[in-house]
């Protein structure tokens, strides 16, 4: 530990820690711009600066080290003279025009510096010098007239997502923060994340939808649960008025940290569905806005008419344990229905869950093993589309020197960053699985005893999938050589074959396993059982509980051949075109309830916003259904969650 | 001792800072029992007087030669000077238009402007005052007091005000302290 004096107050703090953090940890306020708790220390503004005993000049607290019997002053005469000259500088560089600009009054870092200084005009002018604007993105607009070059977009682009779109060009007054090779943004490589927008402490980048309609000191904030997939980031919900105005990432969330991706961020306030209102029932060919009593009186009337096999109902995996629970039980248990499903039909959890009871034990490992791993082993899964929060974790690990290895049959953006790519022929992804586990045992690093002659395997091996025999050798070395490696793959491309070849891979090279699930819930759904294939045949009426996920093709087309349909959801789709009866549900933003994210982490989402006094939630619809065919619904999801072995731990 | 007498005046700027002045109130009979309001844009009196006043108010940033003289004429006859609101104190909103040259700009508002018919035509009468490029009071001369804000809010001007009549230099921050 060392010690050191801050302002007279004797502080400890652990060896590294900078002066300017060990002043935060006492209590005492340094102004910073450039500097972010979550960004590696820069030292680029210089706002910091501080005097310490011993040195001739003002020192960078966000970048010098503590040491021991260190004296500090974060106040004096010279300090006060320093940061506004700093500013002052800073304020004639580029054009701030504060009376219009969406972060003045309270959001506003520069701002917040100079008012915190006492600054009450600009001692230099600016020489009004217009600096371009790219408003090319479709999520945000980077304004560089009111750049200050603190480099945390930068930064936050390279060091949490691992993007590295942006990047400074040019030097000294010239500099410039620009995408890729100085390309307009909504061209570049960018990844549309926004975490650049997250951290910028000036008006330099505007997000488009929360622009003027909030600041932080008139807005509510909702930490709670993104449900775009099943990483089950947290994210900082930002509502004025009962309104949804930005979505950031929440830097206290134990999954993500703060990082989230646009599907988390911009999503939502892009989607601009319509939405449904009131319930609707089928008279004469059209659908017609009806009360709830009459809705739920026809619907009941339609269950009633085809109860038992002649029901088929799907239920959305973006729906908490909670609506799951009461879903199944009453289609499955009360009505006695057979073909009761999600709307991902365990695409990419039927095969987990059966491993798990062929097992009988979880046997994948937790989302923190990620952040520890230096070889990555990425077989099938295209984290550059979706579950893009745990490609950031790969790719912003990249300058420590991991190593990535990329298995996959077709075209993965990831695969430019590989150390080695494979890509097997089609369908032979289990003969390149041989021939790993056979290149481990060949390189005499194999955990397991292996039967057979490896170089033989592995020879026979390359020839089956195409890939060469060095490139198996590369990937086992990589895979085996590292401290600690991870598999990342994709159930939906497995078969048992594969399944059964990448556990044995994962305990031959002693790399732990992790898997993608699809859906914020899917594996909640597959906890209750709601992962069967969708197979109508003869099913008289379909009752899907969409909530508000956006209809896959592939279950329109399913739907369609049924002669009765009831929907309950949150917006209109093709599918409530379709439908007979449908109830207006809330959505996300507006229901409570507990997720299972991919890696079995059991969390509570909380409400955010009322709904509307005419929509309900899917448990209330369910209940008053329930109601109306005579029998009553409990809700008991903390007993059943566990009732079948799961692929991995689930654990609050 | 005698009230001490303030006059005020705007240029570039939008009125915004005067009408934020009369913002105050019934205040405004306590800043006349405070002080001797001589010349201002909105009373019958338009310059300060020759024999000078203790306080003068600029509202708007430069513009042009009328204001440069407006302002020279201002800080002449007072002895503290006050710029009033973000034009006067940083050049504000007209400022914007220093990312043009000032033909640009005459062009757009005479000729260009969409309710300008065919015979739009930039004035260029010598009695005139020449345009120039938009500067802060504090550029062409010497500032006492700044006081920032789009516009400065009633309690700030009262605050401001009461504190030069009772000899006192106002401290702006906190809430008193705004850029917007």
């Amino acid at each position: 530990m060392i010690n050191l004096t801050i302002d007279g107050q004797q502080i400890e703090v652990p060896e590294g820690t900078t002066v300017l953090n060990a002043a935060r940890k006492a209590g005492i306020h340094i102004p910073t711009l450039c500097d972010h708790p979550h960004l590696k220390p820069y030292g680029g503004c210089r706002l910091c600066m501080v005097e310490i005993e011993g040195f001739r000049t003002l020192q960078a607290s966000c970048t010098i080290p503590a040491t021991n019997n260190m004296v500090v002053r974060t106040t004096s005469e010279q300090i006060h003279k320093a940061r506004k000259f700093i500013l002052t500088l800073i304020f004639s560089e580029r054009n701030h025009f504060c009376p219009y600009c969406q972060v003045s009054g309270s959001d506003c870092e520069l701002q917040n510096a100079a008012y915190g200084e006492g600054m009450t005009h600009w001692p230099l002018q600016p020489n009004w010098q217009p600096y371009p604007m790219d408003a090319s993105h479709p999520y945000f607009i980077l304004e560089h007239n009111r750049c200050i070059l603190c480099r945390r977009c930068i930064r936050a682009c390279s060091e949490l997502v691992g993007a590295n779109t942006l990047g400074v060009e040019e030097r000294g007054a010239k500099t410039f923060v620009i995408a890729d090779l100085n390309v307009p943004l909504g061209e570049s490589s960018c990844v549309s994340c926004g975490m650049c927008v997250q951290v910028c402490p000036t008006g330099a980048l505007i997000d488009r939808r929360s622009a003027y309609r909030g600041q932080n000191t008139t807005v509510d904030h909702h930490q709670t649960l993104c449900v775009g997939c099943s990483v089950g980031c947290g994210v900082d919900i930002l509502t004025r008025d009962q309104q949804l105005i930005r979505i950031d990432g929440d830097w206290d969330a134990p999954i993500n940290q703060g990082v989230t991706c646009k599907v988390g961020r911009f999503y939502p306030a892009f989607d601009d569905r319509e939405r449904l209102k009131a319930p609707l029932l089928r008279k004469n060919g059209s659908l017609q806005p009806v009360s709830w009593e009459e809705a739920l009186a026809a619907a009941a009337e339609k269950i009633k008419t085809a109860a038992g096999d002649g029901i088929a109902a799907i239920v959305s995996t973006r729906l908490p344990l909670e609506s799951l629970v009461l879903f199944r039980q009453l289609f499955a248990d009360r009505l006695g229905s057979e073909m009761v499903t999600s709307t991902e039909e365990g695409s990419r959890t039927a095969i987990l869950s059966r491993w798990a009871e062929k097992l009988g034990k979880a046997f994948e490992s937790k989302i923190d093993q990620i952040h520890e791993a230096d070889a990555f082993f990425v077989m099938g899964a295209d984290l550059i589309n979706e579950h893009e929060v745990l490609g950031f974790f790969i790719r912003r690990r990249f300058p420590e020197g991991i190593k990535l290895i990329l298995v996959d049959e077709d075209q993965n953006r990831l695969g430019d960053l590989a150390h080695c790519a494979l890509i097997p022929q089609k369908k032979t992804g289990a003969a390149l699985l041989k021939g790993l586990i056979a290149a481990v045992a060949k390189l005499g690093q194999n955990r397991v005893a292996f039967n057979g002659q490896p170089d033989e395997e592995v020879q026979k091996a390359s020839e089956a999938c195409g890939v060469a025999s060095d490139l198996l050798l590369e990937a086992a070395f990589q895979l085996t050589n590292n401290e600690k490696s991870i598999i990342i793959y994709d159930p939906a491309v497995t078969d048992d074959e594969v399944m059964d070849l990448i556990i044995k891979l994962s305990q031959t090279s002693g790399a732990a396993m992790i898997s993608i699930k699809g859906g914020a819930n899917a594996l909640g759904a597959a906890q209750l059982g709601l992962d069967k294939s969708l197979k109508l045949n003869g099913h008289r009426l379909a009752y899907i509980a969409l909530g508000d996920e956006e209809p896959k093709e592939r279950l329109i087309q399913q739907i369609e051949k049924c002669s009765n349909i009831i929907v309950q959801a949150s917006y209109h789709s093709r599918l409530t075109a379709m439908a007979d009866v449908v109830f207006p549900v809330v959505n996300w933003l507006e229901q409570d309830g507990h997720f299972i994210n991919l890696d079995g982490r059991l969390q509570i989402a909380a409400r955010v916003l009322k709904p509307a006094e005419s929509i309900w939630t899917n448990e209330a619809v369910l209940s008053a259904l329930a109601d109306k065919l005579g029998t009553a619904l409990e809700s008991e999801w903390e007993k059943v969650i566990s009732q079948r072995p799961s692929p991995v731990s689930i654990a609050a | 001792m005698s009230k001490p007498k303030v006059a005020s005046d705007w240029m570039a700027g939008c009125a915004g800072c005067h009408m934020s002045l009369l913002d105050m109130d019934e205040r405004i009979v306590k800043i006349v029992e405070l002080v001797d309001l001589r010349s201002t844009p909105i009373t019958d009196l338009k310059h300060p007087d020759e024999t000078g006043v203790d306080v003068g108010i600029l509202e708007g940033g430069i513009n042009n030669t009328s204001n440069e003289e407006v302002a020279k004429m201002m800080r002449k006859r007072c002895k503290i000077l006050v710029a009033l609101g973000d034009c006067a104190v940083f050049g504000g909103v007209p400022a914007m238009r220093n990312f043009f040259t000032i033909e640009e700009t005459l062009r757009r508002a005479y000729v260009e402007t969409e309710s300008t018919d065919a015979e739009g035509k930039i004035p260029d009468d010598p009695e005139l005052a020449r345009p120039t490029r938009v500067r802060a009071v504090h550029e062409v001369v010497p500032v006492d007091i700044f006081v920032p804000g789009c516009p400065p809010d009633a309690d700030t001007i009262f605050y401001v005000l009461s504190e030069l009549a009772q000899g006192r230099r106002p401290d702006l921050k906190d809430d008193k302290l705004h850029w917007h």
